[in-house]
């Protein structure tokens, strides 16, 4: 807004401004890094070594080696990823199938069905974490990956997306396909789930980060401790931390934040205009 | 390709008039179940795993329903009529008074005249405008509730959550929409510098809060954490935060602003790039300046996104729980316990799931009307 306003050196000294509040902004997660890459030895008399324990230094990388053989650490990870991915999968299958109906067919009781998916908008998790508690005790199904990764697919947000962005598909192709004699899984899986590609890789983004984030629903349901997701474990032993191991924490929380910056930086644009499109 | 559609589209018209009628009607059967069967998947977890949760929730909570003894005996639940409700709610010798809690009872009727100003100046709808103010005013009233002489709440701790939730929720929802606001109209330019800077503060927001309330611990650890680091730089004693009853809440709010912060910035974003710039270009021409711009045009073309904003924020920061679980563990003592919080120890720690229940309805009831707007707001588009 202002940029273009009072031309080129109005335009740099915000820019410097926002830069000096954007490191501010960054400091804390650039401590947390600084930590895990310094030993314990030296973190325990001081944090504050070089540049106010900003920078590792002296620098070791022994806190990850460590990582590796230290408690359950690989196997919370290899959890997460198994119930993000799954998860991210099963959502977009789910939906784009319920959106193409919804936005494309016309049968009776849609708008209904519909509007009732957006009433489930309006059930917070918390609302429902308890009975579901009890439903996986009575199944005997608590801390295995079924309980961890179903309540995750009954995502009313993911249909909702879906069935505005196939909404804004020109009908076309479709009606091409249909005097062919297409049938509608064909039109569905051959035209429009390549067609939403850009849409899915949102929804799929969005998903991700939410399940791998996800802390009180793993919390409830994983009861062993090899069943812990990274964000559950990291907890658990940030909960019960001794001064000795803060090294071996932060590396913890490192190693719990890589894969949800990596998909940020690389899937920047899709993430982007995944909020753009949930605020609509 | 043309030929090939001809073709096929020839087959089809031909098929019919081979057999019968009934291959006909049969093709038309399944094609009027086909659009079932794509929304069946969904709904099969949907109302498996929100939907019927939602009413068994409502169910458990008319229970006295111990976790533990449950699990060994599913008899060992006692039907209790809506006394968890009571328990959770009332207390003994209750009165209404009105000087009682007066300072929030003020704000609250400030609020409630904002909104009806709002709507008087068509910068609200109807229903948001009138169902703020009502909310408002149903909340100024409740206040005027308090245990008179002889009395207590049955249960004093979950109107302490409450409190400290509306506390967080008034603290944050504000600090979060001012900052996002100010970095969007700032950051609103078409330049790598300008991309580089939102990526640095959108990073935030993709870790979990067990990450985000694991750096803070250390931020804020007065004697090993980073904060402490840049007072000894100026030989200061270092601020005691999350074990400090003053300063555990804002800590708890300053973790939740540099946390979730990215998400708003991006959607006001989205709602400047809306804004026609032949407006602005015409305010210059008038010699409006850089702050009567903001006020005529930018603040008014936001009206939407801005609102949008706000309410996802009441709602989600109303659910807060790792940050007090984590960060401060609801203390010092109960200074920071929240609805959320209070709700999981309940169930999980003290195994009362019937009454952790009846408190996770009565979360729902406290958030309905936020995200009813919410749900106004959002699906109007598509009507």
């Amino acid at each position: 807004m202002f940029g273009n306003v009072g031309g080129n050196r109005t335009f740099w000294i915000v820019v410097a401004i926002l830069g000096a509040c954007a490191f501010l902004w960054t400091v804390p997660t650039i401590f947390m890094v600084s930590l895990s890459l310094q030993s314990d030895e030296n973190l325990i008399i001081s944090t504050a070594n070089v540049a106010l324990g900003l920078i590792p230094w002296p620098f070791t990388i022994e806190n990850y080696v460590r990582l590796l053989s230290y408690d359950d650490t690989p196997r919370w990870f290899f959890n997460s990823i198994v119930v993000a991915c799954s998860s991210t999968v099963l959502v977009l299958l789910l939906s784009s199938a319920a959106g193409f109906a919804f936005a494309r067919l016309s049968f009776p009781g849609r708008d209904v069905l519909y509007a009732f998916v957006l009433a489930g908008m309006m059930i917070p998790a918390e609302g429902v974490f308890i009975s579901l508690y009890t439903m996986f005790a009575d199944w005997k199904l608590h801390s295995t990956y079924f309980s961890l990764i179903s309540p995750n697919l009954a995502l009313p947000l993911g249909t909702i997306l879906m069935t505005r962005f196939f909404k804004g598909i020109p009908k076309e192709l479709e009606d091409a396909a249909e005097v062919d004699g297409a049938s509608l899984w064909t039109i569905y899986s051959r035209i429009m789930v390549p067609m939403s590609i850009p849409a899915l890789t949102t929804l799929g983004i969005v998903t991700f980060l939410w399940t791998w984030n996800s802390y009180l629903w793993p919390l409830v349901t994983a009861q062993s401790k090899e069943m812990y997701t990274v964000t559950v474990g990291l907890a658990s032993t940030q909960q019960g931390y001794v001064d000795e191991n803060f090294g071996r924490i932060m590396a913890q929380g490192v190693i719990a934040s890589f894969p949800v910056v990596v998909l940020f930086l690389v899937f920047q644009r899709y993430l982007v205009r995944g909020i753009a499109l949930q605020s609509k | 390709m043309v030929m090939a559609r001809s073709d096929m589209a020839a087959g089809r018209h031909y098929r019919p008039a081979g057999s019968a009628t009934s291959q006909l009607s049969a093709w038309r059967l399944s094609r009027a179940i086909q659009p079932y069967l794509f929304v069946l998947p969904f709904f099969a977890v949907y109302i498996l795993f929100l939907i019927y949760p939602f009413f068994k929730n409502i169910w458990i909570s008319t229970f006295d329903w111990n976790l533990l003894e449950v699990a060994f005996n599913p008899d060992a639940r006692e039907e209790v009529g809506l006394q968890n409700y009571e328990r959770v709610l009332l207390g003994r010798n209750l009165i209404w008074s009105f000087g009682h809690n007066i300072e929030l009872k003020l704000v609250l009727l400030a609020v409630a005249l904002a909104a009806a100003w709002g709507w008087f100046r068509q910068w609200w709808g109807s229903t948001a405008a009138f169902s703020t103010a009502f909310l408002a005013l149903i909340i100024a009233f409740a206040l005027g509730f308090h245990p008179g002489e002889k009395g207590r709440w049955f249960d004093g701790n979950f109107w302490n959550a409450v409190r400290n939730t509306f506390v967080f929720v008034g603290l944050s929802v504000p600090t979060i929409t001012l900052i996002s606001l100010a970095l969007a109209v700032f950051l609103n330019h078409q330049s790598r510098a300008m991309a580089v800077l939102r990526a640095l503060f959108y990073l935030p927001s993709v870790l979990s809060v067990t990450v985000i309330t694991l750096i803070w611990t250390f931020m804020f650890n007065p004697l090993q954490g980073l904060i402490g680091n840049v007072f000894r730089v100026f030989d200061a004693e270092p601020l005691v935060w999350v074990t400090n009853p003053d300063l555990a809440m804002p800590s708890i709010v300053i973790a939740t602003v540099w946390w979730v912060l990215g998400f708003p910035m991006i959607v006001l974003l989205a709602g400047l790039q809306e804004i026609p710039t032949e407006r602005y270009e015409a305010a210059r021409l008038d010699g409006a300046g850089l702050w009567s711009i903001f006020l005529h045009i930018t603040l008014p073309g936001l009206h939407r996104p801005l609102t949008f904003v706000v309410l996802y924020q009441v709602i989600s920061q109303f659910q807060i729980f790792g940050q007090a679980h984590l960060l401060t563990e609801g203390g010092p003592g109960q200074a920071t316990n929240t609805l959320v919080r209070y709700l999981y120890l309940t169930g999980f720690r003290d195994n009362e799931l019937g009454r952790a229940a009846a408190m996770a309805f009565l979360l729902f009831c406290i958030m309905a009307v936020a995200s009813f707007i919410y749900l106004r707001l959002s699906s109007r588009e598509e009507r």
